[in-house]
Parts: structure tokens; sequence; C-alpha cells
């Protein structure tokens, strides 16, 4: 089913209301009601497939048993023909014969039951697939919903302010302002940045006696005066 | 991680641009978020089964230049590749930017993919602006 065909159809056709149908209401509804059939049938093919494969082991078991008498009476005629004892080997004979018709009908069997377990697991995948497809049908559909009530909130927003004309572009202007705010208010925070960083650097040079007027204060002064004094 | 939770988390951080969100969950079962750098084109999330979704609203196609829309939607199909994440599309009437997340994508990625998609519509905007009303 080509969802997104319908989707597009309906999308143009105005379906863009919140509420409003995106695809038919059945289809949605066939869509889950397949995923469910799909499941449901998934559930019992799992349950039935269960029993299948349990049968099929348990002959597989049963012939290699019987296949393992076959060799077993083989090696005891071959001994009793050795032993010249003919009428007892006929007698094993017949024995192996009777093993094997009894192995060959459980063969039969094990091939019909593995040919219906394989057709079983193909079925499972097929509907596994179909799950997986309507899953993604679905998705588109509530993606496309989700956009309309996503949308259709700012349309709200729009209608509000689209009072004037030139929205976009006052919207516009008004973002580029705060952007150039933003980056104003970057420099400045740059050259405080700077600034302190210059005070700090003239500590550091006062600190190491560069630059620093080292005659000022008190003592300074008073070495000045006795000086003068002196002479 | 619900819309809720994503409206938590974004309220509370500040991305490596300065950038801040201010999220709130409308009643409608959209978050409504607004990044600081561009708070005048808000970015409106939704959740699917498989998806996060996040739509910024453009504009209506009745505010382009009625003999323009034509130019407008050749415009957009050319922009659209080079927009890093995000593509444009248009859902009704109406114009949107738009972004779509995994819904295991990392809180981290969901924050770059909006502060991003913020800035892809001032740059959108400005290049078909001409072009509307």
């Amino acid at each position: 089913m080509g969802i997104l065909k319908n989707i597009l159809t309906a999308v143009r056709g105005g379906a863009s209301e919140v509420g409003e149908s995106i695809v038919d209401a059945n289809a949605v509804r066939i869509l889950g009601q397949e995923i469910r059939d799909a499941q449901d049938a998934i559930g019992k093919a799992k349950q039935s497939l269960t029993g299948l494969k349990a049968s099929e082991i348990k002959l597989k078991r049963e012939i290699n048993s019987l296949e393992s008498d076959i060799a077993s009476y083989e090696s005891k005629a071959v001994q009793a023909l050795e032993a010249g004892n003919e009428a007892l080997a006929v007698e094993v004979a017949e024995r192996i014969a009777e093993i094997e018709n009894e192995a060959g009908e459980k063969s039969a069997e094990h091939s019909a039951l593995s040919a219906q377990v394989n057709k079983i697991n193909s079925m499972i995948r097929q509907r596994e697939k179909v799950i997986q497809k309507n899953g993604r049908e679905l998705e588109k559909i509530k993606t496309v919903e989700q956009l309309q009530k996503a949308t259709s909130s700012m349309s709200t927003n729009f209608a509000a302010t689209n009072a004037s004309e030139h929205r976009v572009s006052k919207a516009l202007e008004r973002v580029k302002k705060k952007q150039a705010n933003w980056e104003d208010r970057m420099e400045a925070g740059e050259w405080m940045e700077g600034e302190a960083s210059g005070d700090d650097l003239d500590r550091k040079l006062k600190d190491a006696g560069i630059g620093a007027n080292t005659s000022s204060g008190a003592s300074s002064v008073l070495e000045r005066l006795k000086k003068k004094s002196g002479q | 991680m619900s819309l809720n939770e994503l409206a938590f988390k974004l309220n509370a951080h500040l991305t490596a641009e300065d950038t801040r969100f201010d999220a709130v969950l409308a009643e409608s079962g959209v978050l409504e978020v607004i990044c600081s750098n561009n708070e005048e084109f808000p970015i409106n999330i939704v959740k699917t089964d498989t998806q996060l979704l996040a739509i910024t609203p453009l504009f209506d196609v009745n505010e382009v230049k009625p003999d323009k829309v034509n130019e407008l939607n050749e415009e957009l199909l050319f922009i659209s590749p080079a927009i890093p994440l995000s593509a444009i599309g248009r859902q009704g009437d109406s114009y949107i930017l738009f972004g779509a997340m995994a819904l295991d994508t990392l809180f981290e990625n969901i924050v770059h993919e909006l502060e991003v998609q913020a800035e892809n519509t001032v740059d959108v905007l400005q290049v078909i602006e001409p072009l509307l009303l």
C-alpha cells in the first residue's frame, strides 16, 4: 500500500488541521489489523512449531537407534554365517529387514516433518516482514500527524503575531540586533579581561622593581630632607 | 527520554557557545523550545514511535510575494542540501525547517542539533527574505 502517496494527496488536499485525518481512517485500521493478525499468526505458528520440532527430534533419535540396531544385527548375522549357522543368520536377516522397514517409514515421516518445520519458519519470517512493513507505513502517518501538530501550534502563533506585514523581516532584524548586542557584550567582556590582565601585569612589574616609582613614600621624602640638611 | 525530561534538561543546560534554552511542554504534547541564539523562531519538538522531530515553522505561503512562490520553492530546493543537519519542507500552508533524530540520540547531540537548527533558520531566512512580503 502506497501510504506516502495517500498522505501527499491528503496534505495537498488541505488536510492540514490537527485532528483532520491524514489518510483514510480505514487504511490506518487495516494496517493496524494486519499487524495484529500477523502477530497472532506468528504466536500460533511458534506454538505449533515447538510441537513439530519436538516430534522431529524424537523421530530422529528413534531413527538413529534403529540404524544402530541394524548395524548390530548385521554384525551378528555375519557371525552366525561364519559359525555355519545359516538358519540363525536367516532369522537375523528377517529381523534386519523389519527394522529397515520401520526405519524407512520413520525417515519418510521425519522428512515430511522437517519440510513442515521449514514451511512454518518461512511463514513466520513472512509475517514478520508484514509487521515491519506495516509498522513503517504507520510510522509515516504518525510522523505527518506529529508534524501537523507541531506546525499548527506555530500557525496559531503566526496568526497572533502576523498583524503586520514583513513579519519575517522584522523578526530577522530583532535576531540580528540581539546578536549584535551579544557580540558587543562579548567584546566588552574581552576588553575588561584585557584591562584586568593589564593591571595584573603592572603589579607584577612593580613587584619586580621594574618601571615603578620607587622614590615615593614618607621614607624616601625623609631621606631626601636629611640629605638636604646635611649639606 | 520523555519530552518532559528533555525540557527539564534543556532548561538547565548552557552550551559551549553560551546558548541557553527555554523549553516548555505544551498541553498539545509539543515541546516548544526557544534557543537564546534565535529567540524569534522557536523550535517545536514532537515524538513518534521511532523519531524525535524538531520543527521550526518559518512562514506561511501567504507571506510569500504572490508572484515569487515558484522561485522561492526552487530556491529552497537548492538551499536544503547545503544546510547542515536540517531540511526544509512544507506542511500544509507552512514552510518548515526540520531535523529528525533517533529516539536514543544522546542529549549532547540533541542540544547540538537544536543549536544548529536555530542558526540555520536565520541563514535560510536571510537568503529568501527578498521573496517574502
